[in-house]
């Protein structure tokens, strides 16, 4: 049924695409905070000489195997979620692997280089890793009830799992689009979007004033430029998933751009706008109205949009 | 001559001969009067024994006639079949009693000769058939009674003795006068007679009569709260007498009760309430006792009056087939275990159930006293199991419900003290509990044999296949013998035994139970291999372990709920004892053997309710309850909820599993959890699906799964200790099965047996490597460790393996329970239920990471610097399941197909399966693409790291080139960042967990232990105030009855 | 009616005696005096059971002359009260021996004879 080859020279194809926009992306987000700062800021480009920067260095140091895998899981986590999310709606060549799984398996499998990357960066010893990590989880668990709200609340609205599907429903017009037609579900996941994508108020996890980066703390050269890479893949995959399930998906590249690098500048003009939540702060904020509208999508969705 | 000697009316004459004869002999040789006072003994018991054997073969029940005269002219006495059962028991407790009263006997003839008149007075008091006669042996008993409490001559036993004088006395005037004015009103003393001249009882006179007669009879039987004179007896007298006094002289009056129950029909409903109160006042009372006897007193009043209970509502409810079974039963059980309580109490001489500790030391008493208490308690396969069974059984069928409570409560309570007493026992002390003398110990042991050969009896004569039934007890108790071979061969022994049972049982199965067949002796098996990695002689594990995993097989084979509830209650006996091995289980193991027992009879009133709309204890005749359907599903929902440790009623449940030996903890939360879930299983299968009233009952059950999984896992992650992290996990991850089974749909029943496998497999591997750390370390703190990795490899990937299966991540199994789970609440409706339990699969990372990093990640401790691996029993059973996990995970259509056919026999099949491909519903999943993609993505970033990294010299980073973060590790608590670890997690949400549940039940039980301490003001020790009682008693009963005649 | 006849007589003396037993064993502290208190209601009860059996202007329950077998069952007193009474009383007797015994156990061993000494055990 399924032409292996083929499938995988598309599903590299689309990995680099996303690959690269994602890292332009990082690079016009650092301008634009410049911009609200009033700096000049970095040239658009600058990701890719860090990249190639990191990549130039030399490692002598070991911290044992799980430190090594770290950077593999999370990369394979940020490779593998785009793997599952098909990118353009129709076209064969950007379909990825989406017929392997539906939305719940993209949304699990976000977890996935998370996870792989606790590990590697506990097995480097520093506490800054694992308090970075013990708060990014603890995050993570309160802005997924009003993503997981959302994402019923359009399951229920289209009867299916699918994201290909999800898309289909959307067609045809603006105006189908999720949202327009299911605003409240829309909302709570975007400002759970904010959580995911940690910009202020919500970058307790990385801290750089208070331990240092967090997380990645001991990582370095190739360590830290697979991360880089992974940044880039994993977000353009989730703005995918975005896209594709709010605002309608995209048929063309253009479009896709477009739309991702709006949805995007969301968190950028709220995090360039608000200061640092503490992480039990943005716990009990998440776990609040975001939750409250996550509901009401739903309560909304059963009452209005089904019958 | 063998007639003149079988003669029933023997045990009358020859206890006369010889007690008279006793005193005159000991004057010329002591020697001879104590053989001549055995050897009356010995016959007094053997003749009735024999008689029973006579009577069952066919021999006509007995009618003895005096002075020539036939009935009603003379007195009469009757020897059938119930007179024989009651006869034979209490002269075989007289019998054992007399061998145990030897030192206190010993040159006292005339003390012998009124302990053979006691018993006498009692075979009296059963075989009379003449009202009169009745009286004359009630007084012959308690003179002879009175006689014997004199034997201790001390203040206390002195007064107790006066004031049970005083009670018993009025007692019988009241009897005496009730007799005349019955005789009076009919013209007749005999029973039989009488009652075919009942229509001339009544007017003003004949009540009278009637109450002065039943409150003669009713005061024997100790009434609450005109009690406290026994209690005093009980306290004080000799223990061999007061056993003779709980034992025979209650048995006597109980079947006096009996017989004449036929002539004051009106009051019936008066006795059941009073004995009811009874029995349920005592065991609130027995809560507050710390003084052993009279412990055992309020035991025994509450067991005599449950017995009458049984007597009076069987035959209210004209079911008088039961009598024999359920009063037989109880009088049996009450017999051998109460007196052989006594006599241990009297042959260990404290008087505190606190100074019972230290008695582990002493396994062989410790186990007679642990099969005591379980007989009393009701558990199988001693008889008084049997009689709660049919008698539960009967009282449903008869819409007793609130009685039903009533005994099942009563019997909890009882169980509290009883237990809690056996748990002091269990406890270690300097000092060891004195012994006295071998003749105190050895009628305690027949009385335990006799037990056993009694429940025997009792199961056999329910139909039962008693020796398949009863086969795993039987089996421990025969491995018991084993007890000086080697561990490590009694475990192989075991193992062969289990193997071999198992594969003779697993491939008969079908449907659900080959699921849980596997799952439950599968998972046992290798729980049995991992426990192979102690070498220690662990008294008792491989017993108990093998009783349990048997217990296991009979769940899967019983075809009735009585068998169901039997394997239920070795279930929890077993695991109830193997819990006791650990260390520090002490504090747990009650409230884990409460709520066991709690959720047993839950299950056993539901199981009454279904037989008592069916009229039948088939398991498959579950199907056919209609309009009680929801209750019986909420009573075996909740029963099995208990034990599954639903959110409310986990409270036992984290201080069980985390202090139970460390491979036994991987056998409880692993595989014997999964036993409540085949429980759930059976109850929503049969019922669940009926529409109406239980799809409340379900809509509550998913409710309470989601709330059980939230809180389970929220309190795992503020956890310091390993095994209380896994064990919070364990209650949380059941929580997912109950809400998918509560989903009544295929998917969802699909996901249970999916989530229950998946659960059994990672469960059991992070309690085995849990096991494997507490081995080498020494400590379950968490923070306390660090750095692992390096030590214990293996380990470490087991954990992984675990945590990754536990958290849903793909690709491993984990997400194969998340997706199946979350599309049957999406196909149910049941859309805020979904959004919870993503909340609660999430919250499950925060545990996951703290475990997995605190342990093996982060900076190694200086002392951990030269462990060693976990031992090879350890690693190969993880490995396995690792191999199982992998497998699933590579792919799950293996799992999901079979699960997927096995719920198709029940609801009709929404899972479509192509290939590798599983669709339901609203989406699909391709478990074997999803892990090729996964690989294939993993092996490229593992190349790009590869190709990309310039290696240069690389150093080992050492410990010390890493921050300590400031830590003192002398006391790591103070700094270290692994200690409270998500306390910005307490900070948001740490207000949902507060101890709510524990706060709950430990008011349950103070309010219990005030109730009971404001029932007992009633006991004031002063005799004319029991007096007063009584006479109040008396008219009270006139008025009440009075006025509904 | 201007006789009472014996067995009203008999019968409210003894339920006088029962009353005033009861009276002597609830309220009276003494020990000795409850033992009597008790021994009042046997006799009490004893009286009354006799009078049970009596009938009025009955005979003695001898079939001789005076008595035929035809009208026997009316005009004799029933002599099975009386029989009993006598085992009763031997049995009372017995009782009363054992509380007295156990009195003066009491006093042996608490020097007291007041029943509300006498409550060692309690609750």
């Amino acid at each position: 049924m399924q032409n292996w080859p083929s499938q995988i020279g598309y599903f590299m194809l689309n990995l680099t695409i996303v690959g690269l926009y994602g890292m332009l992306l990082s690079g016009i987000v650092a301008r634009t905070l410049a911009k609200v700062q009033g700096r000049i800021g970095i040239p658009l480009y600058q990701p890719f000489l860090d990249l190639a920067k990191n990549l130039g260095k030399r490692t002598a140091v070991s911290h044992g195997v799980m430190f090594y895998l770290g950077p593999v899981f999370r990369l394979a986590g940020g490779i593998g979620t785009l793997a599952f999310v098909p990118v353009l709606y129709g076209s064969e060549i950007f379909g990825n692997f989406s017929m392997a799984g539906d939305l719940l398996l993209a949304m699990y499998f976000m977890f996935f280089g998370q996870l792989g990357m606790a590990l590697g960066a506990g097995e480097s010893g520093h506490p800054f890793s694992a308090i970075g990590i013990a708060r990014g989880l603890g995050q993570m668990t309160a802005y997924e009830v009003p993503f997981a709200l959302a994402i019923i609340a359009i399951v229920v609205q289209y009867d299916t799992l699918s994201i290909t599907e999800i898309v289909a429903a959307q067609q045809g017009g603006i105006g189908n689009w999720t949202v327009f037609t299911n605003p409240l579900a829309v909302i709570a996941a975007m400002i759970a979007f904010l959580g995911m994508t940690a910009y202020p108020p919500f970058d307790v996890v990385m801290a750089p004033n208070e331990i240092p980066i967090g997380p990645p703390t001991e990582y370095h050269s190739s360590y830290l430029a697979m991360m880089t890479m992974n940044q880039a893949v994993f977000a353009g995959a989730k703005l995918i998933l975005f896209m594709a399930l709010f605002f309608g998906g995209a048929t063309n590249l253009v479009e896709l751009v477009i739309k991702t690098w709006a949805i995007y500048m969301v968190a950028v003009v709220v995090g360039a706008a608000f200061p640092r939540f503490r992480v039990d702060q943005s716990i009990r904020f998440f776990l609040r109205y975001p939750t409250l509208i996550g509901i009401a999508a739903i309560a909304y969705t059963q009452a209005v949009l089904l019958p | 001559m063998v007639e003149a000697l079988s003669n029933p009316l023997n045990l009358v004459v020859v206890a006369l001969g010889v007690g008279f004869l006793l005193p005159l002999i000991d004057r010329s040789s002591p020697a001879l009067a104590r053989s001549l006072f055995n050897l009356a003994l010995v016959y007094q018991a053997a003749l009735p024994i024999l008689w029973l054997f006579w009577l069952a073969n066919g021999a006509p029940t007995q009618e003895i006639q005096t002075a020539g005269i036939s009935p009603p002219f003379s007195i009469n006495l009757r020897f059938g079949m119930e007179e024989a059962f009651f006869v034979a028991g209490v002269n075989l407790a007289a019998l054992l009693g007399g061998w145990y009263l030897t030192d206190l006997l010993r040159g006292r003839a005339a003390a012998m000769s009124v302990f053979l008149i006691l018993t006498m007075g009692v075979d009296g008091m059963i075989m009379t058939r003449d009202l009169f006669n009745l009286f004359i042996f009630i007084e012959i008993t308690a003179i002879a009674t009175f006689g014997l409490l004199s034997l201790e001559r001390n203040a206390a036993a002195l007064t107790a003795g006066f004031k049970y004088i005083i009670a018993t006395s009025l007692a019988s005037s009241f009897l005496l006068l009730g007799v005349m004015l019955l005789y009076y009103l009919t013209g007749t003393l005999n029973i039989d007679d009488m009652q075919a001249q009942l229509v001339l009882v009544h007017g003003p006179l004949g009540l009278v009569a009637m109450t002065l007669l039943v409150a003669g009879m009713i005061v024997e039987l100790k009434p609450y709260p005109a009690n406290g004179w026994g209690l005093d007896v009980y306290e004080n007298a000799p223990p061999g007498v007061a056993a003779m006094v709980s034992v025979g002289v209650s048995a006597g009056a109980l079947f006096a009760l009996y017989k004449i129950l036929p002539l004051v029909l009106p009051f019936l409903s008066a006795l059941a309430a009073v004995a009811g109160v009874t029995f349920l006042a005592s065991n609130f009372i027995g809560l507050k006792q710390k003084k052993v006897r009279r412990l055992l007193g309020y035991s025994s009043i509450g067991q005599m009056s449950l017995a009458a209970a049984a007597l009076v509502l069987l035959t209210q409810l004209d079911r008088g087939a039961a009598i024999p079974l359920v009063v037989g039963g109880l009088f049996l059980n009450h017999l051998f275990a109460k007196a052989g309580l006594f006599w241990l109490a009297g042959a260990l001489k404290q008087s505190d159930t606190q100074d019972w500790r230290g008695l582990r030391a002493n396994p062989r008493l410790l186990a007679l006293f642990g099969v005591l208490l379980a007989a009393l308690v009701g558990l199988p396969p001693f008889p008084g199991f049997w009689a709660k069974w049919e008698l539960v059984m009967q009282l449903s069928a008869g819409g007793l419900n609130l009685w039903v409570a009533v005994i099942l409560l009563g019997s909890l309570l009882e169980a509290v003290y009883l237990f809690r007493w056996f748990g002091q026992a269990m406890q270690a002390s300097k000092h060891e509990p004195t012994l006295s003398g071998r003749a105190h110990q050895l009628p305690v042991m027949v009385a335990v044999l006799g037990l056993f050969a009694a429940g025997h009896f009792a199961a056999a004569s329910f139909g039962v296949d008693a020796l398949r039934v009863l086969a795993p007890l039987y089996i421990g108790i025969a491995l018991m013998l084993l007890h000086s071979v080697p561990a490590r061969v009694q475990g192989l022994v075991s193992l062969v035994i289990v193997g071999t049972y198992s594969y003779q049982v697993l491939p008969a199965q079908d449907g659900i139970n080959a699921l849980f067949g596997a799952m439950l002796l599968g998972g046992g098996l290798l729980m049995l291999v991992a426990g192979l990695y102690r070498g220690d002689q662990r008294l008792g594990h491989y017993p108990l372990m093998t009783m349990l995993l048997l217990s296991f097989g009979g769940l899967l084979q019983a075809g009735t709920s009585l068998e169901f509830f039997v394997a239920w209650e070795f279930l929890t006996i077993s695991s109830y004892l193997l819990l006791c091995r650990g260390r520090d289980a002490a504090p747990h193991t009650l409230s884990y053997l409460i709520f066991s027992l709690a959720s047993a009879f839950l299950v056993l009133a539901g199981f009454g309710l279904a037989y008592a709309e069916t009229g039948s204890i088939a398991l498959a005749a579950l199907e056919r309850v209609e309009g009680n359907a929801a209750l019986v599903l909420s009573l075996l929902g909740l029963g099995f909820l208990v034990k599954a440790g639903a959110f409310g009623l986990h409270v036992w449940l984290p201080g069980a599993y985390a202090e139970a030996d460390d491979d036994f903890s991987a056998m409880l939360a692993a595989v014997f959890g999964k036993a409540a879930v085949f429980g759930l299983f059976i109850a929503i299968m049969s019922l669940g699906v009926k529409g109406g009233g239980t799809d409340i009952v379900m809509y509550v059950l998913g409710w309470i799964g989601l709330l059980t999984a939230f809180f389970g896992a929220l309190m795992a992650v503020f956890q310091e200790d390993l095994k209380k992290t896994l064990a919070y996990s364990s209650m949380g991850q059941v929580g997912y099965m109950v809400t998918a089974l509560a989903t009544g749909t295929h998917l969802g029943w699909v996901a249970a047996g999916y989530l229950s496998v998946n659960h059994l497999l990672f469960k059991g591997l992070l309690f085995l490597v849990a096991a494997g750390i507490v081995l080498r370390v020494g400590q379950r703190e968490m923070y306390r460790m660090g750095g692992l990795i390096s030590n214990m490899p293996v380990s470490f990937f087991g954990m992984m393996i675990g945590i990754i299966a536990l958290s849903g991540v793909p690709p491993l199994t984990g997400f194969g329970g998340k997706w199946l789970m979350l599309n049957a609440l999406l196909e149910k409706g049941w859309y805020w239920q979904a959004g919870f339990a993503f909340f609660a699969s999430a919250l499950a990372f925060l545990y996951l990471f703290r475990m997995i990093h605190t342990v093996f990640l982060g900076q190694r401790k200086l002392a951990h610097k030269d462990l060693r691996e976990a031992p090879l029993a350890l690693i190969v059973p993880q490995l396995v399941l690792v191999a199982v996990i992998l497998a699933f995970s590579v792919q799950p259509t293996w799992l999901v197909n079979p699960v997927a056919a096995i719920m198709a026999d029940y609801l009709p099949q929404t899972l479509e399966v192509h290939g590798s491909l599983i669709k339901s519903g609203l989406g699909y999943w391709d478990g074997f693409m999803v892990i090729n993609v996964v690989g294939a993505v993993f092996m490229v970033s593992l190349l790009i790291l590869l190709l990309l990294s310039r290696f240069m010299r690389v150093q080992r980073v050492k410990q010390f080139n890493i921050v300590f973060a400031a830590e003192r590790p002398e006391r790591p608590e103070t700094t270290h960042y692994a200690y409270d670890f998500y306390s910005f997690y307490e900070r948001a949400l740490g207000f949902l967990v507060l101890p709510r549940a524990t706060a709950f039940w430990n008011g349950v039980s103070e309010w219990s232990h005030s109730l009971g301490s404001g029932l007992r003001v009633f006991y004031t020790g002063n005799g004319q105030t029991y007096a007063l009682y009584i006479l109040l008693y008396v008219a009270l009963l006139y008025f009440a009855v009075g006025d509904s005649v | 009616m201007t006789e009472l006849p014996l067995s009203t007589i008999t019968l409210s003396t003894g339920f006088g005696l029962m009353l005033i037993g009861m009276w002597g064993m609830l309220v009276r502290k003494n020990i000795i005096r409850m033992i009597v208190g008790f021994s009042l209601i046997d006799t009490g009860i004893h009286m009354i059971m006799v009078s049970l059996g009596y009938i009025r202007g009955g005979t003695a329950p001898i079939i001789d002359g005076s008595v035929d077998r035809a009208t026997a069952l009316t005009r004799v007193v029933d002599p099975i009260p009386s029989a009993l009474v006598l085992t009763a009383i031997v049995i009372g007797l017995g009782i009363t021996a054992v509380m007295l015994a156990y009195a003066v156990q009491i006093h042996t061993h608490k020097e007291t004879l007041s029943i509300e000494d006498c409550s060692d055990s309690k609750w």
